[in-house]
Formats: structure tokens, sequence, C-alpha cells
């Protein structure tokens, strides 16, 4: 199966509003996750001036952005792509 | 530092890539190690600029043995020769005067200490005087050249001599100046039962040239000193030093951050990467996004070594590194200020290519982040202005670079 791609932003909006962490999803995947992510960064994913950076940190889950992202978050939305995929 | 704002601020044409402000010029750096167990080495290399950089004369003083007292000889050596200069005296003339004035060892009839000196001028003119040291190495497109020497002596002088060479260098001229205990190094071990050899270390040299033309002389001294201390094993049987004056094009670094203030710019700010002579760095996730899209050019992020104050580092065609924008300068200008990057990441990356270029061209697009004003941000984000130039002033000073700046 394809895994499922999420793009954490590395720009600043985003670090400073405590997504620097993000970068360790890998860690932080339940055990029936892992090998079906990818997990790639970004420099600026132009959320934060085109919404607003107080929903920062974002990421990207299969290019659908999510704010104010946490590990929980993140896990959640992959799951419900995979299970739209299934 | 040259704050250009008439030239390229944000109306005005763009600064050129590489500045007339930056002719050739003459870098000099040397290593060295002590004897295996002493403190303090009898080698010593000093230099000093003068004329505004266009002259710098540099000593090399190797103190009878070791220890202590080779110490002080070397250093009374080498500072005087270096006052001499400074009062103006000539070259030949200070050479001369240290031949009067060094105490002769009565049993060897060897001068107390040996010394080198170069005299080199951004224009070329070169003229070194060598006492009793190994013979300088200068190496030209990657061959030795041999030197033309007149050998002086004098009565009062005994045996001793002072050999002089005067001679036009050409841009990408190398000097090497060794100690005895890089050419001698190994003596008396089965590999090497005569020592290294000044032809050897010569080869040396020319060989770690031939795989990289750009080494610093910072580090291709090293590489001689090295190379010496293995052939004696480890532990070094004299003091062992190297030092190099290298006559050479600046390397440039341009250091794009920030989104010009008129997006109307924004092709003509991406162009500078493509500009040659001069290597970049892109700083910031916006200016990133921008020169992606004009350039077309994809910017991959390295997620490999995840650092916790500093954002991981990208790759982009064309460019060195790319960064985030404000935190990652933000720790630059700590880490100068320091002295020392205590961690691996993007921000100490950042201070590596600073510090191995002599001019860094700022160029800076003024527009105002409006993410970074949001007062949901928990921290407060330094004007990218302000940041810059406090990174250029700490280069100029503590790193003697030359910094231009040019606004977008
Ligand atoms: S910093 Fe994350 S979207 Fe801009």
């Amino acid at each position: 199966m394809e895994p499922v791609t999420v793009t954490i932003c590395m720009g600043t909006a985003c670090v400073v509003m405590d997504g620097s962490r993000l970068v360790l999803l890998e860690e932080h995947l339940p055990e029936r996750l892992r090998g079906l992510v990818r997990i790639r960064g970004e420099r600026c994913l132009d959320l934060c001036t085109r919404r607003s950076a107080a929903l920062a940190p974002f990421v990207l889950v299969d290019g659908e952005p999510l704010a104010n992202a946490t590990f929980e978050s993140i896990v959640l939305r992959i799951e419900e792509r995979l299970a739209g995929r299934a | 530092m040259v704050d250009d704002m008439n030239e390229g601020g944000p109306r005005g044409r763009c600064a050129p890539a590489t500045s007339p402000l930056v002719p050739d010029f003459i870098e000099v750096d040397h290593f060295g190690l002590a004897c295996g167990g002493e403190h303090l080495s009898g080698d010593l290399f000093h230099s000093r600029s003068l004329e505004e950089g266009n002259r710098v004369v540099s000593v090399l003083a190797d103190g009878l043995s070791s220890g202590v007292e080779a110490a002080v000889l070397a250093s009374v050596t080498a500072s005087m020769a270096l006052e001499y200069v400074e009062w103006n005296i000539d070259t030949a003339k200070a050479a001369a005067i240290l031949m009067d004035s060094l105490p002769v060892d009565p049993v060897r009839r060897i001068s107390y200490s040996t010394f080198t000196i170069v005299d080199a001028r951004r224009d070329g003119r070169t003229r070194i005087f060598e006492h009793g040291n190994p013979p300088v190495l200068l190496i030209r497109d990657g061959a030795l050249v041999p030197l033309e020497r007149t050998v002086l002596g004098q009565p009062r002088w005994g045996n001793r001599r002072l050999r002089v060479s005067e001679f036009q260098s050409s841009v990408g001229d190398r000097i090497v100046l060794c100690s005895d205990g890089v050419t001698q190094s190994g003596m008396g071990t089965p590999a090497l039962p005569l020592g290294w050899g000044e032809p050897e270390a010569a080869a040396y040299a020319l060989s770690r040239l031939a795989r990289s033309p750009d080494l610093s002389s910072r580090r291709l001294a090293e590489l001689l000193v090295d190379r010496a201390l293995w052939n004696d094993g480890g532990a070094a049987g004299d003091d062992i030093t190297c030092g190099i004056i290298h006559l050479r094009r600046p390397r440039v670094l341009q250091v794009l951050t920030g989104p010009p203030f008129d997006r109307a710019r924004d092709r003509e700010f991406a162009a500078l990467v493509d500009r040659p002579g001069s290597r970049k760095v892109v700083c910031g996730g916006t200016t990133s996004n921008i020169l992606a899209r004009e350039l077309n050019r994809e910017v991959e992020m390295d997620l490999a070594l995840p650092d916790r104050e500093v954002p991981a580092p990208s790759a982009m065609a064309g460019v060195e590194l790319v960064t985030e924008g404000c935190l990652t300068l933000a720790k630059v200008g700590q880490y100068l200020e320091a002295g020392a990057c205590p961690r691996r990441n993007a921000a100490s990356r950042l201070v590596e290519l600073l510090l191995e270029s002599d001019v860094i061209h700022f160029q800076v697009g003024t527009a105002v982040n409006e993410a970074h004003q949001d007062p949901a941000l928990p921290v407060e984000l330094d004007i990218r202005r302000n940041v810059i130039k406090r990174i250029a002033a700490l280069l100029e000073t503590r790193h003697l670079k030359k910094t231009l700046l040019s606004y977008y």
C-alpha cells in the first residue's frame, strides 16, 4: 500500500509554536502504523501567512492541511486516511 | 561593513555579485605542535598585516632545542623581526640585524634561533629571507617553482648565511614554511632512518593540493603537521610547525535572506542564486519558497539529524545550504559571539560556511513577515535586518571578514 505522506513544517512560526518536536513523529507512531507513513519536512508551508500563525504548527497529511498539529491529531488523521482508502 | 542602501535598496538597482571592493588577498595561517611532553613549542609562527592588508610579513622562528628556553629564543627572534617591520625598517635590514644580534652557540657555531621571514605584498612583490630553517616551498599551479636565492655572508656572521630571494607572485601561489620538525620527522625510525626529507614533504603537500586545490592555509598546514606526527609514531620528536602564505582570489559567500519588499523584484532576487563567482546560502522558509518558485527547483529537507534548537537544513541545486530564517540566524549570532558551536546543526553549518569565506555579501529582503508579528507567537522575533547587522559586525571584528549588505 502507498504510504501516507506527512509533511511537517519546519518554518519559523510552526517551530516556535512547538512544532519542532513533530520531526520525532516516527517514534510516536503506534505499532500498527509503522511502515505505512512517510515523513518529510518543508521549509514553510505558507499557511502561517495564508491562514494564521495562531493556528501553527501546521502539517500536511497526504497534502491536506492540519492546523494546531500534535502527535495525537496527526495519528488520528493518518488513520482516517487509511480507513478512507480501504 | 559596507551598507550599500543606495545601490541595492528597495528602489535601487541590484548590487554586483562580486564586488570591486574585493581584490586578491593574502591568506596566512599556520599549525603547530610542541615536542612530545613539552607545553611550549620552541617554534613560533607570527604574522603581521600592514598597509591596510596590502602587505603581510610572516616569521617562522625555531629556537635551539625545545622547551621553555627554545620558546623564549624563538619568541624574541620573531617579535624583533616584526617590531622592526612595524617601525618601517626594511625587511632586508631587519633580517641583517637579526643575524648580527642572534646569540650563537659556542660549540656548534649555529644561531640560537633560526628564522624565515616572508614579506608578501598583495600586488605580488615577494621577498624571502631565510636562515637555518628548511627552505621554503613555492607552489604554483600544482608544481614547485625553484627559487633563486642570493646567499649573503658577513665576516661577523662567521659561517652563518642569510639566503634572500625576491620574486613576483601570481594569484594562487602558496609559500610553505616548515620547521625542521616537519622535514626531519621520523628520523631514526625503521621506516624513515634519515627522516621524512624536504622532497618527500614537498611531494606530500603537492599531492594533497592535487586532490583538493582549494585547501585553506590552515588545513594544509594541519595536514603537513599531522603527517609529520605520524612519521614520529604519534609523539612529536621535535616541535613541528608549518605556516602557509597564499595569495588568492577571495572566497565570496552570498547569503540570501528575506522576501524582497516589492514582489516585482522576486525574480531579480532569485537570479542571484545563479550568478557565478560565489557560493550561496539561503536563510528563511518564505525566501526559499520564492526561490523554488522563481527558479523552478526543489527544496529537499534533510530530517536525518533533528535538533532541538535549530530547524533541520535543506538542500537546493546551486545553493550550499538552505535554512530556516530568524531562529537559525539568531543562533548563528550566538555561536559567533561565543566563538564556538556547541552543537552540530544548520546554524553550525552556516557558521562554517561564513568562516570559510573571506567576503560575505548579505542580500537582505526587507518585506516584513506578517506571520512573525502575530501576537499568538510565544517569542518575540528579532527583525531580520538587526540580526544580520549583528552577524556582519561580529564577522568583521572577530574574524576579519569583509561584509557587504544589500537590501531588496
Ligand atoms: S512556518 Fe509553518 S506554515 Fe509557515
